[in-house]
């Protein structure tokens, strides 16, 4: 029986963040979510690209 | 401006104050001009208000009226003192340098810091590179960009060497000693060849194939477009509209404008074959004018621009690739990690119309996430692939905004907890509610609790062999042992051994393993089961004996397979790990769906959490496998696919190199994909393929993704 209860996850848990702490609005969050929803969440605030001005 | 963005409900407006020198203008009229813009969007939309300037007039009069109305403030600096002398002197010959510094000075001190938004420099080849960023990344601004100067085929750029990459070599000097400075400061025009090489949006105008949403509102109410247009022909900027009569939506319907709001479909058909043109866009626009072909060309700085995106990406593959394509257990990490994120999310958007039960469930799920046991159990729970498929119902649910959308989020947050606490040994009252008379918990089973039709809640407590349920308001406790036997209480979820290894589990219980095209099979008798069993075993020992790596590698990676009623092994709505199985008639097929199975499971997989291409649509390809052109992303598919069908049986192989060919020239591709075909050459290295001759037409071909 595989099971998935070993140290090494917890390992990695120590070094996860808790989930009450994930930044779910930050960028990497947003970038992760959007490749697995099928509906986009709006429109966002976009950065001026203009090349002659910063 | 106000009614445009009324019109059009935009979030927000981006307003830069530029010229000539738009501080000529003098404190009293751009105050005005603050006051006038702030007050027409006021309640609008957001206003983002800037200015750029050489600085020369910069001073705190200046800057404390942009405190007042949050205007940010850019500079024009193109480096050190002999760098800023070349083209920036006053009409007597006297150097503008210290002047310059002096603005960029008051802009770092802590009362305007935060309207400094960095430095912008005009490149000239003649300047030494090093000593350019030195002196900019001194001054320790927020950003800094180059800009290439304005040049057409008319009027070409000079090249004092004749160099045609020449303006590229001086950029990728620069790239260099940024980086091995550690990146002390963002560099607009590096940020945005890095975001375009991973999949991501260009950044610049300069750069990228971005619409261009700008409008230029001259002094005296003439609306034009961008006014580095100017360079190609005099003219070339105006759309003969103004704001006493028109509107910006006239200007926005203007061919003009419009030509360079087409993405691929406004470039140049080079550049539309072009593998970098996802990072370059074709470069500026006015770069690419030439007067008998107007703007229908590459940039004049093409050969740099592909120098300098090539140049980036060679320097920069290596710490930028995702680990989760080579490493499977990193792929395997990477799919917790956004499991984790997406359950964080939905607590968030439910906002309490999870109610309190949610609430319980929520804060028993980070208590166990705290030890290690209990972050076992819990990961056991998250990892299983229809956990995934819950949470983005559930998501699904709460964005649409569909009432009751909680109650089954709760359902099954509470009985996954339970099936948590219950892997985890927690010897604590775990509260599930109940419909239907039954329970389900995810990856242990489903316990009849009660009749038809009832519903209430339960308390699920751990033992050491299993756990106890007890109904609310019933005093008896039912005891359950967690082995596979079947009894008409309780329905365990099954495991299925092949060989020696440790075994998959067979799920044929989870509600929300119906994620697939075809329907899932009902739960399997016992019988069944066993010959299920045993037909695995005979399918995965023939993939010992002949792909043992890839045997190996999905035996690590899949964790439940689940009866389907018809069709080849499939995958669906799920995470990484699970495995729709149907009918088949011998092992031999038994193998080689399972072969397919896993490598469309992978790739599946790949795509939830890398970006191995983008713009994916926008080029049809050719296949040596079918007549009809399809994207990238199928063409990647099918010859992924085909590739591990063909470490099992070589006629597979048929054509696969010329496809690899193919997918390596291909735009849509991204270092992350680059990676993958890296990897799959190396598969097949050692293996021949053919040119697509007699190849193996088989069930592949006619199966949709």
């Amino acid at each position: 029986m595989k099971t998935n209860e070993s140290t090494s996850s917890f390992a990695n848990a120590k070094s996860r963040v808790p989930l009450a702490e994930i930044d779910i609005r930050g960028v990497e969050a947003t970038r992760k979510l959007d490749r697995v929803f099928s509906t986009s969440t709006g429109r966002s605030t976009k950065a001026s690209t203009f090349s002659s001005a910063l | 401006m106000a009614e445009h963005a009324l019109t059009h409900a935009l979030p927000s407006v981006s307003v830069i104050l530029h010229g000539g020198e738009p501080l000529l203008a003098g404190p009293a009229r751009l105050r005005r001009v603050c006051e006038e813009l702030t007050s027409a969007l006021h309640g609008i939309a957001d206003l983002d208000l800037r200015i750029h300037t050489n600085g020369l007039q910069l001073s705190p009069r200046y800057l404390d009226l942009f405190d007042e109305f949050g205007v940010k403030v850019g500079i024009s600096l193109d480096g050190d003192r002999a760098a800023n002398d070349r083209h920036r002197r006053f009409a007597d010959g006297r150097t503008s340098h210290p002047l310059v510094l002096r603005a960029v000075e008051l802009l770092r001190q802590e009362r305007y810091r935060h309207l400094n938004l960095g430095l912008l420099c005009t490149v000239d080849i003649r300047n030494d590179p090093h000593a350019v960023f030195d002196a900019l990344a001194e001054l320790d601004p927020p950003l800094i960009d180059f800009l290439l100067p304005h040049a057409t085929w008319d009027q070409p750029p000079p090249r004092p060497d004749g160099s045609p990459t020449a303006y590229a070599d001086w950029l990728l000097a620069i790239f260099d000693r940024w980086r091995e400075q550690g990146r002390p400061v963002p560099v607009r025009f590096f940020s945005s060849v890095l975001s375009s090489l991973s999949g991501g949006p260009s950044l610049t105008e300069s750069l990228g194939l971005a619409p261009t949403d700008l409008v230029v509102v001259e002094t005296d109410g003439q609306l034009e477009q961008v006014d580095s247009l100017k360079s190609a022909y005099e003219g070339a900027a105006s759309t003969g509209f103004d704001v006493f009569t028109h509107a910006f939506d006239e200007v926005a319907a203007h061919p003009g404008v419009r030509a360079r709001q087409l993405g691929l479909a406004g470039v140049s058909e080079t550049c539309r074959r072009c593998p970098v043109v996802r990072s370059c866009g074709g470069g500026l626009y006015t770069h690419r004018y030439r007067s008998d072909s107007g703007f229908d060309n590459p940039s004049v700085y093409c050969a740099d621009l592909e120098a300098l995106v090539r140049g980036i990406e060679v320097r920069t593959a290596a710490e930028t690739e995702s680990a989760a394509v080579a490493e499977p257990h990193e792929l395997v990490a990477a799919h917790q990690d956004l499991t984790r994120t997406l359950l964080a999310r939905l607590h968030a958007d439910l906002d309490g119309r999870g109610g309190e039960r949610w609430d319980e469930a929520w804060e028993l799920v980070q208590a166990l996430d705290r030890t290690e046991a209990g972050a076992g159990g819990l990961d056991g729970v998250l990892t299983h692939p229809y956990t995934r498929t819950w949470l983005l119902d559930a998501l699904d649910a709460a964005h649409d905004g569909r009432p009751g959308a909680g109650r089954p989020a709760t359902l099954r947050l509470s009985s996954s907890v339970a099936a948590a606490a219950v892997r985890a040994g927690l010897e604590r009252d775990v509260p599930v509610a109940y419909r239907d008379g039954s329970i389900f918990l995810p990856t242990l089973g489903e316990a009849r609790i009660g009749g038809a039709g009832e519903h209430g809640t339960a308390l699920v407590r751990a033992t050491d062999d299993g756990f106890l349920i007890r109904r609310d308001g019933h005093p008896a406790e039912r005891r359950i042992v967690r082995t596979s036997t079947e009894d008409p209480g309780w329905l365990p979820v099954r495991h299925v051994g092949v060989g020696g290894a440790p075994g998959f589990v067979l799920d044929d219980l989870d509600p929300y393993r119906d994620c697939f095209d075809t329907p899932v099979a009902p739960r399997l008798g016992q019988s069944e089961a066993d010959a299920w069993s045993a037909g695995l075993a005979g399918a995965w020992e023939r993939l010992t004996a002949v792909v043992p790596e890839q045997a190996a590698e999905a035996a690590g990676s899949l964790i439940a397979l689940t009866p389907l009623t018809t069709g080849h092994p499939a995958v669906g709505r799920h995470g990484y790990g699970a495995l729709g199985i149907g009918v088949y008639t011998d092992t031999e097929e038994l193998a080689l769906g399972l072969l397919r199975g896993f490598r469309r499971a992978k790739l599946r997989a790949l795509v939830d959490v890398t970006d191995l291409y983008a713009s994916d649509g926008a080029w049809d390809h050719r296949t040596p496998w079918q007549e009809k052109s399809v994207p990238f992303s199928r063409l990647l598919s099918m010859t992924y696919e085909r590739v591990g069908l063909g470490l099992f049986d070589p006629r597979f192989l048929d054509g696969v190199p010329q496809a690899l060919d193919t997918l390596e020239a291909a735009a849509e591709l991204t270092i992350d994909g680059k990676q993958l075909l890296a990897a799959v050459r190396k598969e097949i290295s050692g293996t021949h393929g053919t040119s697509g001759k007699n190849s193996c037409k088989t069930v592949l071909d006619q199966e949709p993704d």
